[in-house]
């Protein structure tokens, strides 16, 4: 009973996660028409704030602010030299993405060395509940997650930039034809984005070991959730980080980490074949 | 812009100077070409589904990655019901990957199907599966791969010949990739390429015209796959030995690289592409070490920017067929014929 209590909440820590870095690619994918295949080291450069930070003597705490505003800055950055070059060329977003993504892994190698960093726990308690004890940091990922995640629907669904936001992302032509600055609208996003992802890696950096390779392990799953929910939706990608976030964990405890992945990409692959539109239909 | 004959000049003198090379190299220098040019093989076969027919594959490795190990256990004898020859390697290693893309094909493309970003996230997942399957599967040696893959033997007249000296091995390569170069060229520009091109500029449209999209991507893919199998068969005869970083997602990266640096859309630019990459890597990493990779990649998002087609593909790019540019000025008598000529 325990046991299981656990793998459900580990499958829960994971999920919530993996939302952090889903929303800031299926913002991007929906609003930008971009698949941007830096994420991962997006979610990097967050986890390699809080090494900076902690090494230049400060808080973790610190680091935990600092990264999505160090993010949002780069975000800006990447946009205004990368993406915005290669926006009417969809396919060409990808390439030029992956290249990035590419110099920020051997730029962090080069910064930082190949090997793997440790993050103390800034919470090393364990909370006890229902006869189980979890580590205090986990919870508290898990609260961080649901937090970010609330805000970005909140922001999206009741303010009225995210109503352009959302026009938008429903028709790029009319949207503009109305007035909304898509531009502007294109960097924030983007920003937005690498700034969700910074946070994620944040969090996650002191559960992780911290390493150059670190991205790729969150992107393809981000990307297959994004695929499996529909890419339309944001709470498409609630459903996706579910279903592969729970698939891995499940099947990581009964069996191997390695068959885990194995099973559920396989799976997931399925799953897109079957669906094209991802599982909740989603508008495109 | 050069004209049409020189291009076509440029292309045979291109191969003129790769042939002639062992002549002037020396021992080690042709052993580095001769793994080059496998690896230009794979590039070409990536140019040709992915500047052809539009599949952008983020898995190709996996089927460079199969070559090999078809190629390694048959030549070491560890499938007792084929002959373990050079030649009964070569053809599995081209028809497994072929028969496994004839399969991932039919599944990926049929019916709605996915394509563009689908298809590229989908490969990559596919190639992350794979490498991670090939490192636990115990028969084909797991993480360590298998060693000690005998040289390419020659059967002449009924005595076989191990190709140990680095100049015939290079040219027996390169002959096998001028042929690969001559038979996708040959594939390109017959009216299957038509389509192909045509699919991959408006897939729905080629649809409406009345082509089976489904059937010809899937061709060209198990095409693809089949030609980069056969280079990586190639290239642990070279290399001696095969193992997961031959199949995974990295090297299906480097020849995204080296494919899109030559030229995707022309196939010596691609194999050109792979050759100067690793060239100059081999040349440069010593000095610049863990900056060229930073330089590389770069220079590929550059490149994706600014020159989509690729440093070489403008120069090396033939003439169109006959076939294709002799309708172009319509005859008076015939009002559909500016149509004709476009489809």
């Amino acid at each position: 009973m325990a046991q299981i209590l656990i793998t459900g909440l580990d499958a829960l820590n994971f999920m919530l996660a993996l939302l952090l870095v889903t929303l800031g690619l299926i913002i991007i994918f929906g609003l930008m028409n971009v698949i941007n295949m830096a994420h991962g080291e997006l979610f990097l450069l967050g986890a390699y704030t809080v090494v900076l930070v902690t090494q230049a003597g400060g808080s973790f705490w610190i680091a935990l602010v600092a990264a999505p505003l160090v993010l949002a800055g780069l975000g800006l950055v990447i946009e205004e030299l990368v993406i915005r070059h290669v926006y009417h060329r969809f396919i060409d977003t990808i390439l030029a993405t992956w290249g990035l993504s590419l110099t920020i892994k051997q730029a962090i190698v080069i910064a930082f060395g190949p090997t793997a960093q440790q993050i103390d726990s800034p919470l090393p308690a364990t909370v006890r509940f229902l006869g189980v004890g979890y580590p205090a940091y986990r919870l508290f990922i898990m609260a961080i997650a649901v937090a970010a995640a609330a805000a970005t629907f909140a922001l999206f669904h009741r303010t009225r930039l995210g109503l352009a936001a959302r026009a938008v992302i429903a028709n790029r032509y009319s949207a503009s034809s109305l007035g909304i600055n898509t531009r502007r609208m294109d960097r924030l996003t983007f920003a937005f984005g690498a700034a969700l992802a910074g946070l994620a890696g944040a969090v996650m950096a002191p559960l992780m070991s911290v390493d150059p390779q670190m991205g790729v392990g969150f992107l393809i799953p981000a990307f297959l959730s994004i695929l499996i929910g529909g890419a339309g939706s944001l709470f498409g990608a609630v459903l996706g980080t579910a279903l592969i976030a729970g698939g891995s964990t499940i099947v990581a405890s009964v069996w191997t980490q390695i068959a885990a992945q194995v099973v559920v990409f396989g799976l997931a692959i399925v799953v897109i074949r079957l669906f094209p539109h991802g599982l909740t239909g989603g508008r495109r | 812009m050069t004209s049409p004959r020189v291009r076509v000049r440029v292309t045979v003198g291109v191969w003129a100077v790769l042939f002639g090379c062992p002549l002037v190299l020396g021992d080690w220098p042709i052993t580095q070409l001769t793994q080059l040019v496998s690896y230009g093989i794979f590039a070409m076969s990536l140019a040709f589904i992915w500047g052809q027919a539009g599949l952008l594959c983020f898995g190709q490795a996996v089927f460079f990655g199969t070559g090999g190990y078809a190629m390694a256990a048959v030549t070491k004898g560890m499938i007792p019901a084929l002959s373990s020859g050079t030649v009964t390697g070569l053809a599995l290693a081209a028809a497994l990957p072929a028969a496994i893309a004839l399969v991932a094909g039919r599944l990926m493309f049929a019916g709605k199907g996915l394509s563009g970003a689908y298809f590229a996230i989908v490969t990559l997942a596919a190639a992350a599966i794979v490498e991670r399957a090939a490192s636990h599967w115990a028969f084909i040696g797991g993480f360590n791969g298998l060693l000690d893959v005998p040289p390419l033997t020659l059967r002449l007249g009924g005595r076989s010949i191990e190709l140990v000296q680095p100049a015939p091995t290079c040219w027996v390569l390169l002959a096998a990739a001028a042929v690969i170069h001559g038979g996708l060229l040959w594939l390109e520009r017959s009216p299957l390429g038509t389509v192909l091109r045509a699919i991959r500029d408006n897939e729905r449209r080629t649809a409406y015209f009345g082509f089976g999209v489904a059937a010809y991507k899937t061709a060209s893919f198990a095409i693809g796959a089949g030609v980069a199998g056969v280079a990586g068969g190639l290239f642990v005869t070279q290399f001696g030995f095969v193992s997961p970083a031959l199949i995974g997602v990295a090297l299906s990266t480097e020849v995204l690289i080296w494919t899109a640096l030559g030229g995707r859309e022309v196939l010596l630019a691609a194999f050109l592409g792979a050759l100067l990459v690793r060239a100059v890597e081999g040349a440069l990493s010593d000095v610049l070490g863990s900056y060229w990779l930073l330089g590389l990649g770069l220079l590929f998002v550059l490149t994706v920017i600014v020159f989509p087609r690729g440093l070489l593909g403008r120069l090396l790019a033939l003439p169109l067929p006959a076939r294709l540019t002799r309708l172009s000025t319509p005859p008076p008598s015939s009002p559909n014929a500016r149509v004709t000529a476009r489809a």
